[in-house]
């Protein structure tokens, strides 16, 4: 009797582990998508992409795919840099130009970009799904960081779970204590009035990007590691969950973004882990379609005037 | 420039003429995509074939040209190649496809047309019942289920299993079967959970599992999405051992460190066989530079099958359909790598299943098989 108790007790803590492990996970992608969303009022659909990108970068310098390898550090590093200049470049190229364009003509853009950059990575990588070098990771991560019973949390999940506070504070620091972050704030207030006082929009635009796509990078990375499996359309189905996020958090919102990641890794984990795992994906998305019906929104959602 | 023109015309007709003289073989199955590495023993397995029978003079000294038609593993994909193929009135017989749900996805398509087919790979047990025009020439899953339900009871000593299965008619057949055979010899299902083929994190399933404590989880599916899990459950902390099919039967299994231990059963094992296999090993080792799994050793055969149907019916689709079925006693067996071949009356055939393991990044033969 006791053990089983105890059985149903770890069993809802290891689960309560991964839940909050996924939810990270996706509160780092969709911040990406909330932060140009608040900017632009653009739903970046190539921001999954992104992601894989940063998965595939950190993979091929790890493994030589390229040609050389590089230390750990170095290759994350390398990996984050690039992915917030490919989000910057996708912006220039892509979105600027459609910037006073019918706001769908840069959606559909969005979309494009995501089939392209999708469809690029199948020919640079092929469609196989790619697994890190064990030897060039860190053997510490793969190792248990606290063993309690039958519950395990592991040190990667301890380092994706600290990397995404830390990098949620870092970011909350930048929105709000710098002169970039209040020049984001004003454009997503009023654009027109913000250029008005003297904001470069469009260089106010390419930070977004840079480091909305930067922490993107970070979460493909978080994520390669973490199930060591990297393949060309992980960033799709990683992108539509942390667009659920966004949308259920408030789109636009930081905070929002970050509080709908955990709700949807873990209804998705007790989901799966209670109910069933053929549904798993549905209960997700079904508590995610109860919060909008409530709370049309989202969870921290400004009300938006109508500005037609 | 009448002078160029006209080169290129008469040497684009020697090149069409060429192209007639020809006996096209179609091979379908996935070339690119996630189960590529399976679709690369087809293709050398049908390229050696193809080879070798050109070397010794063609059919009735006509050339055979293998066509590939790449189909991802997807049920779509693999009904448009279909219809490529059974378009062209010259493809009098096809060598795929591989994945269970392609093959079902085609086989109407086939058989609309008159096509026959063989699959050297389709193991789920509803295709030679669906149609007169496909064969295989291996096993099915209701006799692989089954063998690997005796050999975790009878051989492991396994008392408690759990099941982890794709949702595709191959993996759900091989379930089903495993299962039924399960409960006669009296061993333990204590849960199936399912994914999808794009399912990377089985973590909230295993951790379930992990508390009922199984001897082992039986996982009905394919290799990408197997190497994860097994991963998965081993970071949680899960020591119980692992075992499949032939889904399971891929080269990303001896990459993963953890996996060690893992068994599967196969229809094709090198060091089972006798002086032809181990020519056919030599050679193909010789021009592809690695060893053949048994995707490749069934297409090898599933091409000389087609082969010897087209040099004994012509191009008749209805003639080589009736050649292959008249394939029916053991006397007349197709003899070939992978042992006699003879179909029943639904185009099934009954071969050997052997069981092989991951030990120190090798395929090794179990020590005791189950005969």
């Amino acid at each position: 009797m006791l053990a089983a108790i105890l059985d149903q007790s770890s069993l809802f803590l290891q689960q309560l582990v991964n839940g909050i492990t996924l939810g990270s996970i996706y509160a780092l992608i969709a911040v990406g998508y909330t932060m140009v969303y608040g900017v632009i009022q653009l739903i970046n659909f190539a921001h999954g992409e992104i992601y894989m990108m940063g998965a595939f970068l950190s993979f091929s310098l790890l493994s030589g795919f390229f040609g050389f390898g590089l230390p750990f550090g170095l290759a994350v590093a390398v990996s984050v840099l690039v992915c917030a200049l490919a989000g910057i470049l996708l912006d220039v190229v892509a979105y600027r130009p459609l910037r006073r364009a019918p706001r769908l003509a840069a959606l559909i853009t969005a979309i494009g970009m995501s089939i392209f950059l999708q469809n690029l990575a199948l020919l640079i990588w092929g469609g196989q799904i790619q697994s890190f070098p064990q030897n060039a990771i860190p053997a510490l991560l793969s190792e248990p960081a606290l063993q309690l019973g039958d519950v395990v949390i592991s040190w990667l999940q301890v380092v994706i779970l600290s990397t995404a506070i830390f990098l949620m504070l870092a970011l909350h620091l930048i929105v709000h204590y710098t002169r970039i972050g209040r020049a984001m704030r004003a454009i997503s207030q009023d654009k027109t009035a913000a250029s008005l006082m003297g904001v470069n929009v469009d260089r106010v635009v390419s930070y977004t990007f840079a480091i909305g796509s930067g922490l993107g990078g970070v979460a493909g990375i978080l994520v390669g590691l973490y199930y060591n499996a990297v393949y060309p359309t992980m960033g799709y189905f990683a992108g539509i969950k942390a667009f659920a996020a966004a949308v259920l958090g408030g789109i636009g919102s930081i905070p929002g973004a970050i509080l709908g990641g955990g709700i949807l890794g873990l209804a998705e984990v007790f989901g799966g882990g209670y109910i069933s795992s053929s549904y798993s994906n549905g209960i997700a998305y079904a508590v995610m379609i109860l919060v909008i019906l409530v709370k049309p929104t989202g969870l921290f959602g400004r009300h938006l005037r109508d500005k037609a | 420039m009448m002078i160029v023109a006209g080169f290129f015309l008469t040497s684009f007709f020697l090149v069409s003429v060429v192209i007639a003289e020809t006996i096209k073989i179609p091979v379908a199955s996935p070339f690119t995509g996630p189960l590529a590495s399976f679709g690369e023993g087809v293709k050398n397995g049908a390229l050696l074939k193809a080879e070798e029978i050109n070397a010794g003079g063609g059919i009735n000294g006509k050339q055979i040209e293998i066509v590939l038609g790449d189909e991802l593993c997807d049920p779509k994909e693999a009904a448009a190649v279909a219809t490529r193929f059974a378009s062209d009135p010259k493809v009098a017989i096809v060598v795929g496809h591989l994945c269970s749900s392609a093959t079902l996805a085609a086989l109407p398509i086939y058989k609309e047309a008159g096509l026959p087919a063989i699959t050297p790979a389709s193991t789920n047990p509803e295709i030679g019942k669906s149609s007169p025009y496909y064969f295989r020439n291996v096993y099915k899953d209701d006799f692989q289920g089954d063998f690997l339900a005796r050999y975790a009871k009878k051989v492991r000593n396994f008392k408690k299993i759990a099941i982890f299965y794709e949702v595709n008619d191959y993996a759900m057949g091989l379930k089903d079967a495993f299962v039924s055979q399960a409960k006669k010899v009296g061993l333990r299902i204590i849960g199936a959970e399912s994914y999808m083929s794009e399912t990377i994190d089985f973590n909230a399933q295993l951790t379930k599992f992990k508390m009922m404590r199984p001897d082992a989880i039986f996982i009905p599916g394919y290799a990408p999405q197997a190497t994860l899990l097994i991963s998965q459950a081993r970071s949680l902390g899960m020591k119980c051992a692992f075992f499949g099919a032939d889904g399971l039967d891929d080269a990303i299994m001896l990459k993963n460190p953890d996996a060690d231990g893992l068994f599967v059963t196969t229809p094709f094992l090198v060091d089972r066989g006798g002086a032809m296999v181990k020519e056919f090993v030599g050679r193909y080792q010789r021009k592809f530079s690695i060893e053949p799994n048994w995707f490749a050793a069934n297409t090898y055969d599933a091409v000389g099958l087609a082969v010897a149907a087209i040099t004994a019916a012509g191009l008749d689709r209805e003639k080589v359909r009736a050649y292959l079925a008249g394939i029916s006693s053991e006397e007349k067996a197709f003899q070939g790598i992978t042992g006699a071949t003879y179909f029943d009356e639904n185009g099934d055939c009954l071969k050997a299943a052997f069981v092989k393991v991951v030990k120190d990044g090798k395929w090794v033969s179990a020590e005791e098989q189950l005969q």
